[in-house]
């Protein structure tokens, strides 16, 4: 029985995925250079998001792909790569702010590089108000709210994928979730009827 | 009729990842409770905010930055020489008759300890102790590899000595350079030490209150976690959670320490209040003037000034340390971070009403942990 045909390209993609990674397995360079073009802006997102600076997210997404580099022979095939690299980025962000242990509040650089498809919001003053102190209330969240926070909004990711990358409960993934949008509710309490009016 | 709230669920709810039969369920709740109602319009807020992140792109710098240093590791690689394969050890030394001999005989002599074990007279409990590192040294002599810290008993250790104490079975203590440290008791519900100066770190897995350490100026009270505590020679401590809370109590007055925080003691001061590990240098020096040097409004001022969402911690405790004008102040400003419930008002936390104060805590522990 065939599947259907969203089903065949998602395989094939898996497929083709399969054969990047075991290439990389290999030490095939540009192989790795195929992964870091599919994954480097997802790395990157939730570094910057994490870390509200240019710099420090630099830091950790090199530290991420030459982790990847190094423990690609680890990655088995019956888990999903993509999880098991957000696993990568977690535990880099963590051991990166345990380290600095302060990172800097957000900078403006990330308004620079957004992507396009939203450029003509961001030419809104108020859009890129409510953006700017999102990310500043972000900042401020603990890490173990924040992190679960970025991997929902910016990576889209389910409650299960959440928990796999953050090697928790489901449960623990709600809980967090529902602390972290309350603190951003209780923050940003003066944005309400902004973001009201700009619906 | 009683009704089970739904507020653990609502961001689950809000979305999708409730079965059919529970977002169901919460919908029905929610049309009834106005508390669950508007608790999920705060989330709604929350969520519509969070909505506005978005994937950024990465420079186009990086790859360049990360292929160089991958070509470091391939070189490295190429350069290092294959180890030989490891031969199967086990059948070897099992076709090896001698060890047979010597297994027996080990199997001879672990009889006869266990029944000397049970046949020798009663020993004062005692806890293990292990040396990791130099030669720590109990009342009743050097440790070589492990050795025995008896009730009353103090374990001292030198500039290049270390050591483990096993804490009967809720976990382990490793005990720093120049530290010394006593057992004081151990039972069924306390097991108690004594760090006179140095360091130890704490590794515990009980109930609360169950595990304790005294030193000159406080009691550290453990609610399982883990932590360490650092003992000047003037009697002062500085203690840092890394797992769950620690209680730091004097005669008349305590602060409670989740993980992350810090907090410090000073002779005659008692505990500081206190901070997240990573607050500012001005947030840190502030306080420290406030507890231990009567920094009094200027350093407030400079507290208030830094603080985050999460630095409730410190000004909660400072409701308690502090006049009713400046608690009327402190309450504001949390009141701006983390609005009270409802059951709570600005007169009562001013007054340190109990009863607000805890409600108002559990509110914000969330945000601590």
């Amino acid at each position: 029985m065939t599947g259907s045909p969203e089903q065949s390209t998602a395989a094939a993609e898996r497929e083709a995925e399969c054969r990047v990674i075991d290439a990389c397995r290999d030490g095939d360079m540009a192989a790795f250079q195929r992964l870091f073009e599919a994954y480097k802006d997802r790395v990157y997102s939730i570094a910057l998001h994490y870390s509200g600076d240019d710099a420090t997210a630099k830091d950790i997404s090199q530290q991420v792909f030459m982790k990847l580099f190094n423990r690609i022979g680890q990655f088995r095939r019956d888990a999903e790569f993509a999880t098991w690299l957000y696993r990568i980025v977690v535990n880099t962000c963590m051991d990166e702010h345990r380290r600095r242990r302060r990172f800097v509040p957000v900078s403006h650089t990330v308004e620079a590089r957004e992507m396009s498809a939203r450029e003509s919001q961001e030419n809104s003053y108020i859009r890129r108000e409510i953006d700017s102190a999102v990310r500043a209330a972000i900042a401020e969240l603990k890490p173990k709210l924040r992190m679960p926070i970025l991997l929902k909004y910016v990576e889209g990711l389910s409650y299960d994928e959440i928990a796999e990358a953050l090697s928790c409960s489901k449960g623990t993934v709600a809980s967090r979730l529902n602390r972290g949008h309350k603190a951003l509710a209780q923050r940003l309490a003066h944005l309400r009827s902004a973001l009201v009016a700009e619906e | 009729m009683f009704r089970r709230h739904v507020s653990k669920e609502l961001s689950a709810y809000l979305h999708g990842e409730l079965s059919a039969v529970d977002a169901r369920r919460v919908a029905s709740h929610l049309q009834d409770c106005a508390r669950c109602q508007k608790e999920f319009d705060e989330i709604k807020l929350g969520g519509a905010l969070a909505a506005s992140l978005h994937r950024v792109a990465a420079p186009d710098a990086l790859w360049g930055e990360i292929e160089a240093q991958l070509k470091g590791v391939q070189i490295k690689r190429e350069r290092a020489v294959s180890p030989p394969a490891a031969r199967p050890w086990f059948p070897a030394i099992l076709a090896w008759p001698p060890v047979v001999a010597v297994c027996a005989a080990l199997l001879v002599v672990s009889a006869a300890g266990f029944a000397w074990l049970y046949l020798r007279p009663a020993r004062p409990p005692a806890w293990t102790v292990a040396r990791i590192a130099g030669t720590p040294i109990t009342d009743s002599g050097r440790i070589n590899k492990t050795g025995r810290l008896a009730v009353g008993e103090w374990l001292e250790t030198d500039g290049a000595s270390r050591a483990r104490i096993k804490v009967a079975d809720i976990g382990e203590v490793e005990v720093g350079p120049n530290s010394r440290v006593r057992l004081v008791a151990t039972r069924a519900t306390e097991h108690r030490l004594a760090l006179a100066r140095g360091r130890l770190e704490a590794q515990i897995n009980a109930p609360p209150r169950l595990f304790i350490v005294d030193t000159p100026t406080v009691t550290a009270v453990d609610y399982g976690c883990a932590y360490t505590l650092e003992v000047d020679d003037t009697g002062g401590s500085i203690l840092h959670v890394t797992a769950g809370w620690v209680a730091l109590e004097t005669k008349d007055r305590e602060s409670f320490v989740p993980a992350g925080a810090v907090c410090e003691t000073r002779p005659g001061k008692g505990p500081g209040t206190p901070y997240f590990d990573d607050v500012s240098p001005e947030f840190r020096e502030a306080l420290k003037k406030f507890d231990f040097e009567d920094g009094g409004a200027a350093s407030l001022d400079v507290v208030l000034s830094e603080t985050r969402l999460y630095d409730t911690l410190t000004l909660w405790h400072l409701l308690r340390r502090v006049d009713e004008d400046q608690r009327g102040r402190i309450y504001d400003h949390m009141a701006e971070l983390v609005p009270p419930p409802p059951e709570v008002t600005r007169e009562g936390i001013i007054q340190l009403n109990p009863h607000m104060l805890a409600l108002w805590r559990g509110e914000l522990e969330g945000f601590w942990e």
